[in-house]
């Protein structure tokens, strides 16, 4: 009996071909009314010698049914599935849907890494008004209205007394006369000049820096701005420092480094030096100090002072300064 | 300034190759900018600072030379046997404020004529053009000495006489005075001017130029050659305000040497003789106001202090005195006396200068100072404060594909006619420049969408696409009661992009993609309440643009923060590019103001819902022209007029077109009901539900949409 029901079974799977059929041949072999099932009822009606056999015979034969009718649906179904799968396949090589980020402007991308170097040494960040008074921008750091150093800067006027800063030192200034030393912080900004070529724009951005404590002197002026030299341009760039003159400061000092276009062969960029000049600095002027009220004989400080244009175009080999200004979308995107 | 290598070495003993001297130069603070070999000379170009009007001449340089290398130091020949006769000449100093000291020498019998070949090729490979010999003889001895000289022709001064006084002192009528220089041109006077006088009239602007009147031609027989000393500040003063630079002004502003006039005078006297074949008559030195020597005390543990390193006192000593400083020195201090070529030095850290820059800037040890740590102060949160939010908002227009600009801070009077600004809008409240490049930049912004529309202009015009750029920028405001205009942060956002080109297409109207920015930016800065009305600025789009308010500090009231919307088609025109199809959308929102009303709430946490929501979706019919935030409005309202068990409110479709009469949409809305206490039952949520719509719907002339 069972010999032959598997022959029937084993027939009619050669013609099952999906997950349907299947279950169809489920129903009619192992339901409750299968093939299977009636002829297990059908056991009582042999002997008792015969059953046990044909019993076991039966099990067997339903144990084997569902093993294959098992492995076939989940052949079927991995079949269904793979099919679906790659109908729904995308081009993977089309690009996604996004915005393209916009990209910071170089200037500012450099600024904020000047200024995270000097947070790292404890300078705090202080800001002014860019429209400033001539006491301020120009009596209170030394320079009186018929000085030969006002020769050095050419000076937006508003009025007689007020003026486009032509420098961010009057924000220390101004902090000075707010707070009592120990200082230390820079102060960031625009800051403008009368004057436009490959080489000078009328607006400019710069970074001042002061430190004021007992004891401070030219050799931490020194250390300061090396530190920050070596970690902007890299530790392996020459620096050297020779004197100048600020009215502001005294000593004055200039602070080269070494030509990082050519490696110091000489280049059009250092004029054939191979030393470029990045940053002004010196001991701040005690006459700076009694103008704030500050007792010249007790405190000392350096202040120093760099373009940030002058930085980033020397970090990015950018010829002409009035591309920072024309914000021509081919030079905002390339930072 | 130019010097000559060659002319150096008549003072100074030295014989080093140029790159060394270029070097050490440069190093002790004379920058050397340009080496150029000329025959068999080489002239270096030195940037002399402002400072060092010693410098500017070769005996200056030649003086530092001596010091650097430590070698021998000469004067040139200048010493002559003058003719005894008497002199029928008067000086006569009435401004002894602006003149300390004018001396004068006269030659007769000068014969005019081109200067000897050596002289004329030093002062032309120095930059000063050959004239003749009596004034090359004069611009020689600028060069060599660094005092500026005038030569006079003696037999055209009127009266025999010379007054140094200024235009107001001489002056006898009411009609200002004029002078003609020797450039030719004319020169009307203002009274504080310095000038120097014959019986007559104006015969040379004191310090800056010779008159016509007086000058030195080819028929000129005798002289009378000036060396004086003018105050600095009068001098420049008077330079700036004719705006005429010589190189005479130029070292008289600077501060000549009152004690070397002497020796230039004579050196100029001795030359004329041995080349021009003249005789040397008297000497003339009306001196009123005689040289105060500046004494400076100063320690040697101060030097070493401010250094912070110790300098040998034998060294600091040889720097001093060969720099000609006089000196008394005790065991810990000494007393400085300035020599009056000098000038520049006054305090004990102008002499540390001087030792420091000598000895080497390259000899100080670096050192990083030992700084406490400082606690930060009120002021310095709020600092903080404004940075992070600043950098919030950056951050996000970049992510939303802004690129950031950076603008001038200029705007000039097109821009606002471009704008349609009127003049009683406040943005036309400028403080404007007295001297700008030109007229396009000759205000300080006031807002910064002018500066973007110029970048648009300038990016289409050069065939760039899709534009989206943005500025964090102060703007200036004007007021009357302040001497400093207000300078406030401003954020401006532009947009314009060619959305045909865009791979993805959505029709999202680009209103709604730059409102979708600013509601994004506004609210990740923590303001949660931002009111919309259609804007009032006049080069907006009135019918897509929008003022926006947000709740104030002081009151809790509504303020205006900012606009933005599509630009008038009237402004589109007017631009130098076509921009046709795209429309451009521009943002001003005012930073500082909103960073100033910001609400720092402290976060509670709140419990998280236990029980389930049921939702609700109901579509309704209503007319076009009604604003959706009605509806929104009403909607939450009824979370306190008809039940708290609302949750959340949600628009979630807008629909215009088929199935809808004209003159209609569809809004589709979905709430969410949820109980703190229990799970809903279905019966209950439909009943609120149907009051929600009973109660809204005959306020919006609404139907439900079958």
């Amino acid at each position: 009996m069972s010999s032959s029901l598997k022959e029937l079974f084993s027939e009619e799977l050669k013609s099952a071909n999906d997950v349907e059929s299947i279950n169809i041949l489920r129903v009619k072999y192992l339901g409750r009314k299968g093939l299977i099932t009636e002829s297990l009822k059908s056991l009582a009606s042999l002997s008792l010698n015969e059953r046990p056999k044909a019993g076991k015979a039966l099990n067997e034969l339903k144990v084997f049914i569902e093993e294959t009718l098992r492995d076939k649906e989940l052949l079927f179904s991995q079949k269904v599935l793979e099919s679906r799968l790659s109908r729904e396949s995308l081009d993977i090589t089309v690009c996604g849907k996004y915005i393209a980020s916009g990209k910071t402007h170089p200037i500012n991308q450099v600024l904020s890494e000047i200024i995270d170097i000097f947070e790292v040494m404890g300078f705090e960040v202080e800001e002014g008004p860019e429209v400033e008074t001539d006491y301020y921008n120009f009596e209170a750091l030394n320079i009186p209205k018929d000085h030969p150093a006002r020769d050095m800067q050419d000076t937006f006027y508003i009025s007689d007394d007020i003026v486009l800063r032509t420098q961010t030192s009057p924000v220390q200034i101004r902090t000075m006369e707010k707070n009592r030393p120990p200082l230390r912080f820079i102060s960031p900004g625009k800051v403008y000049r009368c004057d436009s070529d490959v080489s000078h724009t009328p607006m400019f951005h710069q970074v001042e820096g002061l430190m004021v404590d007992t004891n401070i002197n030219f050799g931490h002026l020194k250390g300061v701005i090396e530190t920050f030299l070596k970690e902007f341009f890299g530790q392996k760039v020459g620096i050297r420092f020779r004197p100048s003159f600020f009215p502001f400061t005294e000593p004055s000092v200039e602070v080269d480094i070494s030509c990082i276009i050519c490696e110091s062969k000489g280049c059009r960029i250092c004029k054939e030096t191979g030393w470029l000049e990045v940053l002004g600095a010196g001991m701040v002027h005690p006459k700076v100090f009694e103008n704030v009220s500050y007792d010249s004989t007790i405190y000392t400080g350096f202040a120093f002072g760099m373009g940030v244009e002058r930085l980033t175009m020397l970090k990015y080999s950018i010829n002409d300064i009035r591309l920072f200004f024309e914000n021509d979308l081919r030079f905002l995107r390339q930072f | 300034m130019k010097i000559s290598v060659n002319w150096l070495k008549d003072y100074a003993n030295f014989n080093t190759p140029i790159d060394d001297l270029v070097q050490r130069l440069t190093m002790c603070g004379l920058e050397v900018e340009a080496v150029e070999n000329v025959n068999d000379d080489t002239i270096i170009d030195i940037n002399v600072t402002p400072n060092r009007q010693d410098c500017l001449s070769h005996l200056g340089i030649a003086r530092e030379i001596s010091v650097l290398y430590d070698c021998q130091f000469k004067y040139p020949e200048h010493d002559f046997i003058a003719e005894n006769t008497e002199l029928d000449f008067n000086v006569d100093i009435i401004n002894t404020q602006l003149c300390h000291r004018y001396a004068g020498r006269i030659v007769k019998g000068v014969k005019i004529a081109p200067s000897p070949k050596w002289m004329q090729e030093r002062l032309m490979n120095c930059g000063i053009r050959a004239i003749n010999n009596v004034v090359d003889i004069t611009n020689y001895v600028l060069l060599e000495f660094g005092h500026p000289l005038h030569a006079f022709d003696l037999n055209k001064l009127k009266g025999k006489k010379i007054l140094v006084a200024t235009a107001g002192e001489v002056t006898k009528t009411l009609e200002p005075l004029k002078i003609r220089l020797l450039d030719n041109s004319e020169r009307i006077l203002q009274d504080q001017m310095l000038l120097i006088n014959d019986a007559d009239s104006p015969i040379a602007l004191a310090g800056i130029m010779g008159g016509s009147t007086s000058e030195v031609t080819e028929e000129t027989r005798d002289i009378f050659i000036e060396s004086a000393w003018f105050l600095p500040q009068s001098i420049r003063n008077t330079s700036r305000i004719l705006g005429i630079k010589t190189e005479s002004s130029y070292r008289f502003e600077r501060g000549a040497d009152i004690k070397i006039l002497k020796k230039a005078l004579d050196r100029a006297a001795y030359l004329m003789k041995e080349l021009c074949g003249c005789t040397i008559h008297g000497k003339i030195d009306i001196y009123p106001k005689r040289f105060k020597q500046q004494k400076i005390k100063l320690s040697f543990d101060k030097i070493n202090r401010y250094i912070g390193m110790e300098i040998p006192k034998k060294e600091v000593l040889r720097i001093l005195s060969a720099l000609t400083f006089e000196i008394e020195c005790s065991e810990d201090e000494l007393t400085v006396k300035v020599p009056s070529s000098r000038c520049d030095v006054t305090r004990d850290v102008d002499v540390i200068e001087e030792v420091l820059r000598i000895y080497g800037y390259d000899k100080v040890p670096s050192l990083l100072p030992v700084a406490p740590i400082k606690i930060h102060s009120q002021d310095s949160e709020a600092k903080k404060v404004t940075y992070k939010i600043i950098k919030k908002c950056r951050e996000l227009l970049l992510n939303e594909g802004f690129n950031e600009a950076i603008n001038y801070s200029f705007l000039g009077p097109q821009d606002f006619d471009l704008f349609n600004i009127n003049n009683e809008d406040i943005q036309r409240n400028t403080i404007n420049i007295l001297n700008p490049l030109n007229s396009e930049d000759s205000m300080m912004r006031t807002m910064l969408i002018p500066s973007l529309i110029r970048n648009l202009v300038y990016n289409i015009s050069r065939g760039n696409k899709d534009i989206r750029i943005f500025e964090i920028a102060r703007t200036f405001l004007k007021t009357e009661d302040k001497q400093l205009p207000i300078e406030e942060r401003h954020i401006s956002i532009l947009l314009c992009q060619d959305k045909e080109k865009y791979l993805y297409k959505d029709n999202v109207e680009d209103f709604y993609i730059l409102k979708g920015v600013i509601e994004k930016l506004l609210k990740n800065i923590g303001i949660d309440e931002i009111h919309f009305e259609r804007s009032k600025e006049f080069f907006l789009h009135q019918g897509r643009s929008a003022d926006l308010f947000i709740k104030t500090h002081e009151n809790n009231k509504f303020m205006k923060i900012g606009y933005f919307g599509v630009l008038s088609p009237q402004v589109i025109q007017k631009l130098s590019v076509k921009i046709l199809k795209q429309e451009v959308l521009a943002a001003e929102l005012l930073l500082d103001k909103i960073i100033n009303n910001l609400m720092f709430k402290k976060i509670t946490f709140l419990p998280i819902a236990q029980f389930p929501f049921i939702e609700r979706d109901s579509a309704v019919v209503v007319d076009d022209t009604l604003e959706l935030s009605k509806i929104v409005n009403l909607l939450n309202s009824c979370k306190d007029s008809i039940s708290n068990l609302i949750e959340e409110v949600a628009i979630f479709d807008i629909y215009k077109g088929k199935g809808i009469e004209d003159g209609k949409k569809s809004v589709a809305f979905n709430i969410r009901y949820r109980s703190t206490d229990k799970t809903l039952s279905d019966e209950e949520v439909d009943t609120i539900h149907k009051k929600v719509l009973s109660e809204v719907l005959p306020k919006i002339e609404g139907k439900i949409r079958s």
